[in-house]
């Protein structure tokens, strides 16, 4: 059995490393922003990968995310016979908590860790080393890329996935719950304001921030070979698991 | 007008273009489900004829440490935000519209079993758990030690999945409980210090009957189920050397994620059928 104290120390010292990496990888990127020298091409290209490419299962998440919604809230609907507040009830939990945060598990799944994978393949075969030989800094050529598409991107696909999940909520109320799918979609224009898709979208821009940071922190970091770009890719997915939930509380907290 | 139409079958036309980048996707996940549905078929038929023994019972008691015991921080934490955020909004909307918190507990503890903590925790451990089962199994495949273990005459599915499969299994019934027990608890203690709900009248089980206990479990042994075989499925079918088990930890986070919420619907469905029948 492992010494407790060195154990505690271990992790202790693992999570210091971590975090400074996290605040180092922030401030990297904030100065690659001052001066304005983007890569264009990069961006665009990284945008496609990231947003193109995850939108069938942003879709499919949030199609099914609505129609658990509808359901959920369909058992409390029957029991008070409040047909008009379902569109409301399934919204208003869709729009503010479930779609984000869902949208945002798959988009850390998706491409947070394909991300880190990438980044840390590039780092264990040294590809990494040869940018920085040649003179070409990795921060701004491979990190501010991504760090951007995926910011644009986490927007965009939280829009599109809340729209989807309204369709899927209303059709599965069509459906399952026999209520018409007119009165949902009166309910959510009725009910339903501004200020709640708002603050999902504010939750989708720190999302898609802190997702960004994490991968790219874990996948420049990467060492040890294959077995590391998975260990990596772990470290990653969990602590943008937990970034989500964390950023979520206080954005909450914080907005309302 | 015959040239033109010489030069569009001599190169796939927009329509042709179109039906393939349609059809290639298509195909890719109707092998991707095949494969999921043989691992899983396969897994089931070893429980019963693979080895059994001392070394598959130790492997399993490893497994669920790896898998339990060492995910409780995590799911701690996010689960416990989780119960946070929910009542925080719920206790909000409620002082708005009614100002009647009185069945703010019973309610959320209803929600919390039939859906968020089973779903959430199997998220969690498809994260967790999922990308290190595939980059280990995917690691394997790739420096040939499956190979070698086939050699040997030991089933790959019988020797890496089924330990797997028995402790998730398992593992996530616990760590569901768990889930809602923190969930519960931090939700209390927001409710406690936001609107100044007394604990008494939080720890409300009145709402919950068997049916909610019910749902709940099953969800957790259905995901306990899907996450490891659709995270070893990725890792088995790696290809391609070390940039293949980059991509097969992605494949499995989102092979998992999905498997989660397509069976989440699936069981909500049913359970919602069921009750509106009762």
């Amino acid at each position: 059995m492992l010494n407790p104290v060195r154990y505690i120390g271990e992790n202790f010292l693992r999570w210091c490393h971590d975090i400074g990496g996290l605040v180092m990888m922030m401030g990297k990127v904030f100065i690659n922003f001052a001066p304005w020298k983007l890569d264009k091409p990069q961006i665009w290209r990284n945008m496609y990968r990231v947003g193109v490419k995850s939108f069938p299962i942003v879709v499919v998440t949030a199609l099914l995310t609505g129609a658990i919604m509808v359901i959920q809230s369909g058992l409390y609907i029957e029991q008070y016979g409040a047909h008009g507040l379902l569109g409301w009830g399934a919204g208003y939990s869709v729009l503010r908590e479930v779609g984000p945060i869902m949208i945002g598990l798959m988009f850390s799944g998706r491409v947070g860790a394909n991300n880190t994978a990438e980044l840390g393949t590039m780092k264990v075969t040294e590809q990494v080393d040869a940018l920085r030989a040649l003179a070409i800094d990795p921060i701004s050529y491979l990190v501010m890329p991504r760090v951007i598409a995926m910011i644009v991107m986490m927007f965009l696909l939280v829009i599109v996935g809340d729209f989807t999940a309204l369709l899927g909520g209303a059709v599965t109320s069509q459906v399952l719950l026999g209520v018409d799918m007119k009165l949902f979609a009166w309910s959510i224009v009725t009910y339903i304001e501004l200020g709640d898709f708002t603050h999902g979208l504010w939750k989708a821009v720190a999302f898609g921030y802190a997702i960004a940071i994490i991968s790219c922190h874990f996948g420049m970091n990467t060492s040890g070979g294959a077995v590391g770009v998975g260990r990596a890719v772990n470290a990653s997915v969990v602590g943008s698991a937990i970034a989500i939930f964390v950023l979520d509380y206080f954005i909450t907290f914080m907005v309302l | 007008m015959a040239n033109e139409s010489n030069n569009q079958s001599a190169q796939p036309g927009l329509v042709a273009r179109g039906l393939a980048s349609i059809g290639a996707p298509v195909l890719e996940v109707h092998r991707t489900v095949k494969d999921i549905f043989r691992v899983l078929w396969l897994t089931f038929y070893y429980i019963l004829h693979g080895k059994k023994g001392e070394r598959r019972r130790n492997e399993i008691f490893a497994q669920m440490n790896e898998i339990g015991n060492r995910s409780l921080v995590f799911i701690a934490v996010t689960l416990g935000f989780l119960g946070m955020i929910l009542i925080f909004q719920a206790g909000y909307q409620a002082n708005k519209i009614t100002g009647d918190l009185q069945l703010l507990g019973a309610l959320f503890l209803q929600l919390l079993l039939r859906e968020f903590a089973p779903t959430i925790t199997a998220m969690m451990i498809a994260t967790r758990v999922g990308t290190g089962m595939a980059a280990q199994i995917g690691s394997m495949v790739v420096t040939e030690q499956v190979d070698a273990l086939r050699m040997s005459g030991a089933q790959p599915i019988d020797y890496l999945v089924v330990p797997r499969f028995i402790a998730s299994t398992v593992m996530m019934v616990v760590l569901t409980i768990f889930a809602v027990l923190v969930s519960y608890i931090a939700g209390a203690l927001t409710a406690y210090s936001f609107f100044g709900l007394n604990l008494r009248t939080f720890f409300d089980l009145s709402m919950i009957g068997w049916f909610d206990i019910n749902i709940g479990l099953v969800k957790a042994v259905a995901y306990g189920m899907a996450v490891p075989v659709t995270a070893c499925q990725a890792g088995l079918s790696v290809v391609g050397g070390s940039e293949g088990v980059g991509q097969a930890t992605t494949q499995a986070v989102v092979n998992a994620s999905l498997a989660v919420v397509i069976l989440d619907f699936i069981i909500s469905g049913l359970g919602y059928v069921v009750l509106a029948f009762l």
